[in-house]
């Protein structure tokens, strides 16, 4: 280079640019090389191969990449220690989606101290979900503020000062995924529950209030966080999570296959999906999947997979409150919510568990305006001193609340047993309470054998034979429960060859479409649940 | 050989014993059948192999979650 052109201005930006290309490449070395190879002999993704594991190819477009620490010696930048947190808009299945999370490479994802929060609780990304209605997706792998914070601050900060309130405002407007990825603790396992719906991975992630150490100090209980907030309690046990995944792969799978059925918020309809599965569909294993035998159980799922539309059917909490399956599946391309009672646990009588699995699958749907299908095989509530205990009632009565305050569609197929306050909470009250019923089925206030013995007491006490009077009401009363006795009155809206059930819903399904549309928009809670 | 435990998914009783130690069982496949809530409840092999035991006798209640037979895969 002349003398003359060292000397000339720079006209130009390429100095700058250059410095943010140096400073990109910083954020893409997340908390360095050793760290990232220790966090993949955990069988653990980085951040930024979470994010593309999840989203369409190439349509990340990162916010705030430059935020961190930078080092300067005697001025110049040497260096840049990202912010412990990766976001930005991207698309999922061609729609546009929020998604951000911890870098757990970077003082194990905890909280960074920026002019304007990333993500976590609040920050930039809840703002951008919240302000164009696109999906958010959480990916979870941090431990939350440090109380090394106070020595940074000198002072210690407020409860809420990072609060949740745009968390829970999501809550009505766009739908929320989280995915535990890591160990969450206090902060970050607070937000992955205030999800519409969340998922961690099996052996590589758990969620807790608080993690061994605290649990310790505390209790004195020493425990191993997979014991304490694994899988197998977090999922199985607590539904404090809704699914497991066996790895990460699987884990962005059911995340798109979960948002495959969402609108991008409350305002649109859910996505519609034709697979060509004609409406008409008469599946013959269904005249005999129910058994003669009252006693005995069936397949309820296999039911479901004959009804719905081929390959469907992605199950919400498979593994927590197995008394009722929940699932999203399509009809004729549209999406519904399935509620299926299970006779293979406890007979699919209502029990705590799937109570609250029950409130919370219809507040969904009705949140996003997916008409709820019930096939209904309940028994009641479930019975005896330990359901009492675990406040069943309460948590039974709060379902049928819900159900009455939810305007969704929904429709009734009662299978089998159709008995009590659990049966009432799987009908359309509020709507055009719509039921049919397979010639299976049965119904009434509580199950004539239990009945009868309590109703009929001292007539069956004053028989010569009581075991026999009381065998021979039963079968008097039986022979007036029949479904038909009640479809004479009108009292159920049809009783249907199973084999119909397809056809017959989707007609409904498919004209129910018009009224749906009507009623978009975020849903108002009224009232107190009890 | 790996073993395997087959649980209860219900509080109830053993209604039933409808195999034998030694039986080679499917996957799929009722062990046994717990009487719970008024109705026949199987507790089914979650992958195939050989009884190896049953912890649990006819009439005798279970709770959720108990083992009630051991396999060997």
């Amino acid at each position: 280079m002349s003398e003359a052109a060292k000397d000339a201005p720079v006209t130009g930006w390429a100095p700058e640019i250059e410095e943010l290309k140096f400073r990109r490449a910083e954020a893409q070395r997340l908390g360095g090389v050793e760290a990232v190879q220790k966090h993949h002999d955990q069988n653990r993704l980085t951040i930024r191969e979470r994010i593309d594991g999840l989203i369409d190819g190439g349509s990340f477009q990162e916010v705030g990449g430059l935020t961190g620490q930078g080092r300067y010696t005697d001025g110049t930048l040497t260096g840049v220690t990202p912010a412990p947190y990766v976001m930005g808009l991207a698309s999922i299945d061609g729609r546009p989606v929020a998604v951000g999370g911890e870098d757990f490479t970077i003082r194990g994802g905890t909280s960074w101290s920026g002019d304007r929060k990333k993500g976590g609780q609040g920050g930039f990304i809840e703002d951008l979900a919240a302000s164009y209605l696109i999906p958010l997706v959480n990916l979870i792998d941090g431990s939350g503020g440090s109380v090394t914070s106070i020595n940074r601050r000198g002072h210690a900060v407020f409860p809420g000062v990072h609060g949740f309130e745009r968390s829970v405002e999501l809550m009505g407007k766009v739908p929320v995924v989280s995915a535990v990825l890591g160990t969450a603790a206090g902060g970050p396992a607070g937000r992955a529950i205030l999800s519409h719906w969340s998922v961690m991975v099996k052996g590589t992630s758990q969620v807790f209030a608080a993690g061994p150490p605290v649990v310790e100090r505390s209790l004195g209980q020493k425990i191993n966080k997979e014991d304490l907030g694994g899988a197998d309690i977090a999922v199985d046990h607590a539904g404090t999570i809704d699914n497991r995944a066996k790895d990460e792969a699987e884990c962005f799978a059911m995340i798109k296959r979960y948002l495959s059925y969402m609108p991008q918020n409350v305002w649109e309809m859910p996505p519609v999906v034709d697979i060509g599965d004609p409406a008409d569909r008469a599946e013959d294993a269904l005249a005999s999947i129910v058994p003669r035998d009252r006693r005995r159980p069936y397949n309820m799922r296999k039911l479901i997979e004959l009804v719905a539309d081929k390959g469907s059917i992605f199950e919400i909490q498979p593994t927590y409150g197995k008394a009722l399956i929940t699932a999203f599946a399509r009809m004729n391309g549209k999406v519904v919510g399935i509620l299926a009672n299970n006779p293979m646990v406890y007979g699919g009588a209502m029990d705590v568990r799937a109570a609250r699995k029950q409130t919370h699958f219809i507040e969904l749907c009705d949140s996003f305006h997916i008409p709820l299908v019930f096939f209904v095989d309940v028994p009641g509530f479930m019975v005896g001193k330990d359901a009492e205990a675990a406040a069943t009632l309460r948590e039974g009565m709060r379902a049928v609340y819900v159900a009455l305050q939810a305007s969704v569609p929904m429709f009734t197929v009662v299978v089998r047993k159709c008995y009590g306050m659990a049966g009432m909470g799987a009908t359309d009250k509020n709507g055009l309470d719509f039921k049919i019923a397979w010639p299976s089925a049965e119904w009434g206030s509580l199950p004539i054998e239990g009945g009868v013995a309590a109703a009929f007491r001292r007539e069956i006490a004053a028989a010569p034979d009581p075991k026999a009077r009381e065998r021979e009401i039963e079968a008097d009363l039986r022979s007036m429960a029949s479904p038909f006795r009640t479809a004479e009155a009108f009292g159920v809206e049809d009783i249907i060859d199973p084999r119909e059930t397809r056809a017959y819903l989707c007609r409904f399904i498919d004209a129910a479409q018009g009224r749906i549309r009507t009623t978009l928009g975020p849903k108002a809670r009224y009232g107190v649940r009890p | 050989m790996a073993e395997c435990e087959a649980k209860s998914e219900v509080t109830g009783s053993v209604w039933k014993i409808v195999t034998a130690v030694g039986q080679h069982v499917e996957a799929g496949d009722t062990i046994m059948i717990i009487e719970s809530m008024k109705m026949e409840i199987p507790v089914i092999a979650e992958e195939g192999g050989t009884i190896k035991a049953f912890l649990v006798k006819e009439e005798t209640p279970v709770s959720e979650g108990q083992v009630v037979a051991v396999l060997e895969s």
